[in-house]
């Protein structure tokens, strides 16, 4: 009975750990979107202050490309908006993992509580 | 006690975790405001650079070639810089623009050291509070904690009747106790420490005395119909502030008399009386039940002071605090039944109460007011201030400090010149155990005896009102050939008037 119960307890404990790291994955992923936001909101201001006489070079690989400044302005747009509906998904993403850790949770600790009994039984018959 | 260590243990323990955590903190804002300052450290260099490149049209240097190599090489074009603008971005402008987008990353930078260098602040302080209760919990240095027991409603002062939800005649409530530490304030409170020592001590006797007085006057009270001092005896009766209200507030429920708690002593007149204070102070100062030196502090109230005229342009203060100690004096002196008149008086039932209570006297003679709000002369009015308790408290202890003996003569404040007059004229007073207009015994009062030539205080009563007085009372009352007629207490006003 009470190695029943062990062995239970050690596949949620397993399943448990997949969780937590899976919901550390999307935290980093999410926290890099994060900086790339900042980051390009950065480069939105710097383009808006500069006017057409300087050119503006994208870098691809080991290549600095020339942009156009408008097309270069409406590409770092639409990266921010791509960058923010990332961030959405992300989210929810994490808070249905945050969820199903919690029950997972709930699970292991019932499950510990059933194979301490288990555990008290046994001494006490032995 | 082996309790009281485990938590103190545990509180330890937590306190260390708590300051523990702050450091790590600090020291992370502190190495944040490194890297920041790196960073501003080479815009700045940067900004010196850009300064002086266009000085030249090209420049002579050692161009770095790989790793390890350098080559003599020319740096031309020197005005045309390619920026990064971030996210793989570039931009190609002149010096100055560089310069430009330079400063405005300085922007950045000084904001993010600026708010790093708050938090630090902050966590810095908190730190510091953290040691701080360290050293508490683990009664390490000379703190001293601080206790004081607080009534339920004493520290709240109320310019109105406090709303207690108790059915009248109920008996008034116990005592609440509860504790009341203040850590924050050890050092200033160790200079007010010695100050409560004292007066702690001389308020217990009178808080015991006061207690039984107490009880018996509820016994009274119960009796009686307390329309108006329901409310008030519900309350916490015990406490200081709440028994002068009780009196204060029973003689005019219109006034809201504010009652100051102050951290003061009582003065020193109230030390050769017998107080009858109820505290409810633990006065252990220094206990050792918390594992701390503790002292135990009293919220007194302090006395309200009112300025009266009493002729001539002289001024007396009146101390709320005397009244409330010359009540409690005569409730002991004269047991239940001095208490419960005492209510009776102040109590105003009907609209001619008011006028009995508000008089002034004139050539020995009472003479109520014309309005209650307003005082006849400068000569002859109690009362200068619009409050109009004192005028009552006034009269009130006219009428029932008569009893007093010599020791009220030890009074040493200025108040006292009122209540030097009641003491020579030792009359004791037994009110009916009902309030009546006219008891229907007539009584003939002496004149005011010469001892107190100086103070017009307001007499008792109208005429028809005094012969309640059943014993002897204090001579300024009024004259008797009116009391056997019996007529309208207006219509004697009146005519006392004229």
């Amino acid at each position: 009975m009470a190695e029943a119960i062990q062995k239970k307890l050690k596949v949620e404990v397993e399943k448990y750990a997949q969780m937590q790291k899976e919901v550390s994955k999307s935290m980093s992923a999410r926290q890099k979107l994060e900086t790339q936001l900042t980051e390009n909101n950065i480069v939105k201001e710097e383009l808006d202050l500069l006017d057409c006489s300087n050119t503006v070079y994208k870098l691809i690989g080991p290549v600095l490309v020339k942009q156009d400044l408008d097309e270069a302005k409406a590409t770092v747009a639409k990266r921010l908006e791509y960058i923010n509906g990332e961030i959405q998904r992300y989210e929810t993403l994490l808070k249905d993992m945050e969820k199903k850790s919690e029950q997972h949770r709930e699970v292991l600790s019932s499950l510990q509580q059933e194979f301490q009994k288990a555990q008290g039984l046994a001494v006490g018959k032995v | 006690m082996a309790e009281k260590g485990q938590v103190d243990i545990e509180h330890l323990g937590g306190v260390i975790r708590l300051r523990e955590e702050h450091e790590k903190v600090v020291k992370d804002c502190e190495s944040r405001i490194q890297h920041w300052k790196k960073v501003s450290g080479d815009y700045e260099a940067l900004n010196d650079r850009l300064k002086t490149l266009p000085d030249q049209l090209s420049y002579d240097i050692m161009v770095p070639f790989g790793p390890l190599a350098f080559m003599p090489g020319k740096l031309v074009h020197t005005n045309e810089v390619t920026v990064l603008l971030g996210d793989n971005w570039f931009t190609k402008c002149s010096a100055k623009q560089a310069q430009k987008i330079v400063d405005h990353r300085m922007k950045y930078v000084k904001n993010e050291l600026d708010g790093l260098s708050k938090t630090i602040k902050n966590f810095e302080a908190r730190v510091g509070f953290a040691k701080n209760l360290e050293t508490i919990s683990a009664s390490k240095g000379d703190y001293v904690d601080i206790r004081e027991e607080v009534g339920n409603n004493d520290s709240v002062v109320t310019k109105g009747k406090q709303r207690m939800a108790h059915k009248p005649n109920s008996k008034p409530k116990q005592d609440v106790f509860f504790d009341f530490k203040e850590e924050d304030e050890e050092n200033e409170e160790e200079s007010r420490d010695s100050g409560s020592r004292k007066c702690i001590m001389t308020e217990e006797e009178l808080w015991a005395r006061l207690d039984e007085l107490e009880k018996l006057e509820e016994l009274q009270d119960e009796q009686d119909k307390l329309s108006d001092n329901g409310d008030m005896n519900g309350e916490d009766t015990s406490s200081s502030s709440s028994e002068e209200e009780k009196d204060a507030d029973a003689a005019t429920p219109v006034n809201g008399l504010s009652l100051k708690p102050g951290w003061s002593a009582l003065p020193s007149s109230t030390a050769p009386l017998r107080q009858d204070r109820k505290e409810e102070e633990d006065f252990e100062e220094e206990e050792e039940a918390n594992c701390l030196p503790t002292i135990y502090f009293s919220h007194t109230v302090e006395p309200k002071k009112v300025r009266i005229n009493t002729g001539k342009n002289t001024t007396l203060k009146f101390s709320e605090r005397k009244e409330q100690k010359e009540h409690s004096k005569r409730k002991k002196k004269n047991g239940h039944s001095n208490g419960h008149a005492h209510h009776e008086l102040h109590k105003i039932t009907t609209p001619a109460d008011l006028y009995r209570l508000f008089v002034d006297v004139k050539n020995g003679e009472p003479i109520p007011r014309k309005s209650i709000l307003k005082s006849r002369s400068r000569e002859n009015s109690v009362c200068s201030d619009t409050s109009e308790s004192s005028a009552a408290d006034f009269e009130e202890r006219r009428i029932m400090g008569r009893s007093f003996s010599h020791d009220e003569a030890t009074h040493s404040d200025t108040s006292d010149g009122i209540t030097e007059e009641d003491s020579p004229t030792a009359v004791l007073l037994q009110p009916p155990s009902r309030f009546e207009a006219f008891s229907g015994t007539v009584i003939e009062k002496d004149p005011m005896p010469s001892a107190v030539p100086h103070l017009t205080i307001s007499p008792p009563a109208l005429p028809t009102i005094l012969e309640k007085k059943q014993e002897e009372v204090a001579p300024d009352v009024a004259p008797p050939q009116q009391a056997p007629k019996r007529v309208s207490k207006f219509k004697a006003a009146r005519l006392q008037q004229k």
